[in-house]
């Protein structure tokens, strides 16, 4: 009979003749369900949407004007290679038909009335030979003719999104501000898009090369080769053929040779740790979804439990039973899951910028503005919406498949539930191998990336243990209860109900654990992450003013402060002091790397005072930075990321390539770095500037002398400096925790949805333990109970069960705390982070939840109290 | 599942129940010990007796809803004995149909469609089956509320749309537990009568459990269960 097309009509007829009229008569309820399951799906869907698109939007800006090249050589150290290196290509590749494009990137920031002030990106200067680029390119790039000088420098080609954006067009003139020089450029003309390459991207600017080049002040300096195979038969042997010649002289030139496709999987790899994390916080949502959707369905099961019976009677299988609540659940994933898909599209819009915003400064450039909707993203949400329904249906659809026929059944037949709940035994077992696996290390794929596999799966196992273990709670409370009744016959009637639990107080129970631990648990995490990072902030923002170039907040770019610049402000009058700091980024271990260069000060008061995660030796801080002996390897310390990716610690070794050779620099000492995932090696600025040949700096921090206001000083040095991010030292800590405080914003809104879901669901299990105890109440009322009575002995109940989900919730919480601070956080970014309690959100959550429980349960009680005990009444 | 989707059609004379020394025990208490008697088709047997006597229990495993301990129950000529949890379904569709005294009907259907629905179980195509339940909401009388919700009738009309539910697939034994115990006397002396006149039109078997002597005076005969056990013997006004 299963599977059978006359299985099928049935229950297509029972669909359409049951479940679809009830659904039509609580037509605000099926929403409400629909509603739920599409707003777990659409978080779900939006972050992943958001998240693919901010590392799908890193791309070669080049590609969209020549399509893609078939290699790159990047420098292994520093962020250019010198431009003689074209022509040391062309010479080892000979007569092979390639062509070779050498290419400059810079930023640049708007500063004139012309471009739009509210949208503040910086702007991406691409410098190409013009005519090469047009041979390559074909027709999106225009034609270069007499009127543009070949080499000027203050010519470029705009986007046709920046064009339309600013009305811009051939003639126009705007104002840049490059390396903190203000520039004037001149429109040549609009880039055109082509259909068969990616989109030109909004804020892309292209130049002639030797014209950009002079404009940042690198002359004969590039950021890159692109190396492109001629089409022909041979291609494939000639690409073979130049990659094995440029690999080999890659290590001898200090040259990176990859593909485009190595370049994105790199990039993607730098990320994919911050993405899981956002794709499991994701899940929560949906996992909300799941939990409120049962309890729904279970209710409704306990509702038309009577209908069931009937339907068995009329020669209706279980089976068919079962598939027809399965069915149910999977009509509502697919409506659900559908409007998700749209939600997360929509959602994944408006998400796209803060995903983007925190993967520009912490991994790599990504351009994307928004988020597209993938056919196989809109599959897997849709795929993920049924699956969580279906989930959720489940044990709804298992209840109802044993339902008896109506001769049988009792008005009071109960769900079994999960019969592992009921033993709390076995909850100690689960906790332990919880705890045993949660010092597993992290699972690490090829590129060294950490992925907490086993921290996930220990809080998951937590979880279902102290949900089972909450179930010791039951004897002691109900003991109390019944106890208490000498007095109060509401709590005799709530206390003989928890001393035998059902199923459904057990999974109510379950709920609440989950939901509350999870709550919590976010908001330990939170709450530590916070902590820590102002006691870091504090020991480490000491100076007045904090000058950068204005797109050094992006982790792409290669921006500095020029060193005339600089010197300038270090120079003036009422600067006591300044320190420097320049990153570069090089190559280690197959992954790009920070090298970073710093001075110090003898002054004491301006002594790095670091947060150590492994100290130096004493004597050896900072000092032992400067003073090395000729000859012995050059002092460094490296970060905690630095540390736990590459497994370096104190007293070790590393080697870094430089434009003056690898050199080997001596650690002595890790330091935690919460603005870093990526790695950092620190070391001497003059060493750095020597080995780099550049005396730029990343960021300045200006101490000022006595007496000297710094608002006045940040005043004047903007005047100088229009497009530099120039902040006091409040202001400074001020925004670093508010970005803190919105890259967990989401965390945030969990907790208080987290909270929500528990009542409701615990309102719902309610609900549905009183339909069936209809004959209890219809005893109760009989004996003179009075619907006042009922309802207290249900706020009562509730109030109960919400205090065992919440004392176990809260222990779960510090546990999962402890599992994201010391394992899921250390393994995917390398940061410790201090422990820390918030005392007050436990007070204010466990308030909140059983007030709310308790009234949701006694509000239940009175409305249940109005069910007739029975159809004979 | 039911193979035959033609229009069920009502049993010609013969033996519509027969069971052979049923024994059903819950634990030490044995409910049903060694009953055995039969129902010709078309015949009406009362089933009386106090409660606990075993009524109910009879009646589930007649009805294949629970399976007796020992001895055996045929319907319509099949053994129950032989027959899967689906096998027992497929009865229940067909040949063996239930009043209840709580009336039970699905409460998303209109009446017309609480009586179109056994018959679109069997798979009866929409011509036969609307004829079909406007023949039998006409018989029970209440062909004027075919369009009603189940909580729009009153009780009487609700155990007369019950009743044609019940005898629209073309059972053989109609088993009614107590269809009269939730109606007031005028209403049931109704439904009593009804189910009498139906059973000589249509000629199915009914096995009317019930504590009314008044409601067994319908029956040619009566069944007495105590402690398990049956003694027949010709109805006492």
């Amino acid at each position: 009979m299963n599977g059978s097309p006359a299985e099928a009509r049935w229950l297509v007829l029972l669909l359409r003749q049951t479940t679809w009229r009830h659904w039509r008569r609580r037509l605000g309820s099926t929403l409400l369900l629909v509603g739920i399951l599409a707003h777990g799906v659409g978080v779900f869907l939006s972050i992943r949407l958001a998240s693919r698109a901010a590392v799908s939007g890193f791309s070669l800006f080049t590609e969209s004007l020549t399509g893609e090249s078939d290699f790159l050589i990047r420098p292994v150290s520093g962020d250019s290679l010198p431009e003689m290196s074209a022509r040391e290509v062309r010479q080892r590749l000979g007569a092979l038909p390639v062509a070779i494009l050498p290419v400059v990137e810079a930023t640049a920031v708007e500063v004139a009335q012309t471009l739009d002030a509210a949208e503040p990106g910086p702007l991406r200067l691409l410098g190409a030979d013009l005519v090469a680029l047009r041979n390559a390119a074909g027709d999106s790039v225009p034609e270069v003719s007499g009127d543009v000088g070949l080499g000027r420098d203050d010519q470029a080609f705009v986007s046709p999104d920046l064009a339309s954006r600013h009305g811009l067009s051939a003639g126009s003139v705007f104002d840049l501000s490059i390396n903190e020089r203000r520039v004037s450029l001149r429109v040549a003309g609009v880039l055109r898009n082509d259909p068969l390459r990616p989109a030109v991207p909004p804020h892309l600017l292209l130049m002639d090369l030797p014209g950009l080049q002079q404009l940042v002040g690198r002359p004969e300096k590039l950021s890159r080769l692109e190396i492109r195979v001629a089409d022909g038969i041979d291609a494939e042997r000639w690409r073979r053929e130049a990659r094995r010649i440029l690999t080999s002289a890659a290590s001898d030139q200090g040259w990176r040779v990859e593909t485009p496709e190595d370049r994105r999987e790199a990039v993607a790899k730098m990320s994919r740790a911050f993405r899981l994390n956002l794709t499991v916080l994701s899940t929560l949502a949906l996992l909300v979804g799941v939990y409120l959707i049962f309890q729904a369905l279970e209710a409704a099961v306990v509702r038309r439990r009577s209908e069931m019976a009937i339907l068995r009677s009329l020669g209706v299988g279980a089976g068919t039973i079962r598939r027809l609540w399965l069915l149910e659940s999977t009509v509502l994933g697919i409506l659900g899951g559908g409007l998700g898909v749209w939600i997360g599209w929509a959602a994944a819009q408006v998400t796209v910028g803060g995903v983007a915003r925190t993967v520009n400064s912490l991994y790599h450039d990504t351009a994307t503005r928004s988020a597209a909707l993938h056919p196989t993203e809109a599959i897997f949400g849709l795929g993920f919406g049924i699956l969580a329904s279906l989930a959720a249906g489940w044990l709804p659809a298992r209840d109802a498949a044993e339902t008896p026929p109506a001769q049988m059944l009792r008005s009071g037949s109960r769900a079994r539930g999960l019969a592992w709940l009921a033993r709390p035994g076995w909850g100690v077992v689960v906790g332990l191998v919880a705890f045993a696996i949660s010092w597993l290390p992290p699972w690490r794929n090829g590129a060294g990336d950490g992925l907490p596999v086993a921290g996930y799966a220990s809080a998951f196992l937590w979880l279902a243990a102290l949900s089972m273990m909450a179930g010791l709670l039951f004897r002691p409370l109900s003991r109390w209860l019944v106890g208490m009744g000498d007095r109060y016959s509401s709590l005799v009637v709530a206390g003989s109900q928890l001393r035998r639990p059902t199923g459904r107080h057990r999974l109510a129970v379950a709920g609440l654990v989950a939901a509350t631990g999870m709550s919590a648990g976010m908001g330990v995490l939170v709450h530590s992450f916070e902590g820590t990072l102002t006691g870091w902030i504090g020991q480490m923002l000491r100076a007045d003013l904090y000058v950068a170039p204005a797109a050094a907040n992006q982790a792409g770019a290669g921006s500095v402060l020029p060193a005339a610049v600089w010197r300038s402000l270090a120079a003036d009058s009422d600067v006591a002091g300044v320190d420097t700091i320049r990153r570069l980024p090089v190559e280690y271990g197959g992954r790009t790397i920070r090298l970073a260069g710093s001075d110090y000060h003898e002054d004491a008061a301006r002594v790095m005072q670091m947060r150590w995660i492994e100290a130096p030796e004493p004597g050896r801080t900072p000092q032992a930075l400067r003073a090395v002996a000729d000859g012995a390897d050059p002092p460094a310390w490296i970060n905690e990321a630095m540390s736990r990716r590459f497994g370096l610690g104190r007293g070790d070794a590393i080697t870094v390539p430089t434009p003056a050779g690898e050199k080997t620099l001596s650690i002595l000492g890790v330091y935690a770095d919460y603005s870093d995932e990526g790695g950092t090696v620190l070391t001497k600025l003059d060493r750095v500037t020597e080995w780099f040949g550049d005396d730029g700096v990343s960021n300045l921090a200006a101490y000022l002398k006595p007496g000297v206001n710094a608002e006045v000083v940040r005043a004047r040095w903007q005047v100088a400096l229009p497009a530099a991010s120039i902040r006091e030292n409040a202001r400074l800590r001020a925004d670093a925790l508010r970005v803190f405080r919105e890259t967990f914003a989401v965390t945030y809104s969990l907790e208080a949805i987290g909270v929500a879901v528990a009542v409701i669901g615990l309102g719902l299990a309610l609900a549905s333990l009183l339909v069936e105890r209809r004959d209890e109440l219809a005893t109760l009322k009989s004996i003179g109970f009075t619907r006042g009575q009922i309802a207290s002995a249900a706020a009562v109940e509730g109030a109960v069960l919400a205090a065992m989900g919440l004392v176990a919730g809260l222990i779960l919480s510090l546990v999962l705390g402890d599992l994201l601070i010391r394992v899921i956080n250390r393994q995917s970014f390398g940061w410790t982070l201090d422990y820390r309690v918030p005392v007050g959100l436990f007070i204010g959550l466990s308030l909140i939840t059983l007030l709310t429980s308790a009234t949701v349960s006694a509000w239940v009680g009175a409305r249940s109290a109005r069910l007739k005990g029975d159809r004979s009444e | 599942m039911n193979g035959d989707p033609s229009l069920p059609t009502y049993p010609t004379p013969g033996e519509a129940l027969r069971l052979d020394r049923v024994t059903k025990s819950y634990g030490p208490r044995r409910v049903l010990d060694e009953v055995s008697f039969a129902l010709g088709r078309g015949e009406r047997v009362a089933l009386m007796g106090p409660s606990g006597a075993g009524k109910s229990t009879l009646l589930n495993c007649i009805g294949g809803i629970d399976r007796p301990d020992s001895g055996d129950i045929s319907v319509a000529g099949q053994s129950l004995s032989r027959l899967d949890g689906d096998g027992l379904s497929r009865l229940r569709r067909r040949a063996v149909t239930t009043v209840f005294q709580f009336f039970h009907l699905l409460p998303t259907l209109t009446a017309a469609e609480n009586v179109a629905f056994p018959l679109q179980l069997l798979g009866v195509d929409r011509a036969d089956r609307e004829r079909r339940v406007a023949e039998l909401l006409a018989a029970v009388r209440v062909d004027h509320r075919a369009d009603a919700w189940p909580d729009e009738l009153s009780g009487g009309e609700m155990q007369r749309v019950a009743i044609a539910r019940a005898l629209a697939p073309g059972p053989d034994l109609v088993l009614a537990d107590e269809p009269t115990g939730n109606l007031d006397s005028a209403t049931g002396d109704a439904i009593l009568e009804l189910l009498a006149r139906l059973g000589d039109e249509l000629g199915f078997a009914l096995l009317l459990v019930t504590h009314s002597r008044h409601a067994a005076g319908i029956c040619s005969r009566s069944l007495h269960l105590r402690d398990g056990r049956l003694c027949e013997g010709p109805f006492e006004a």
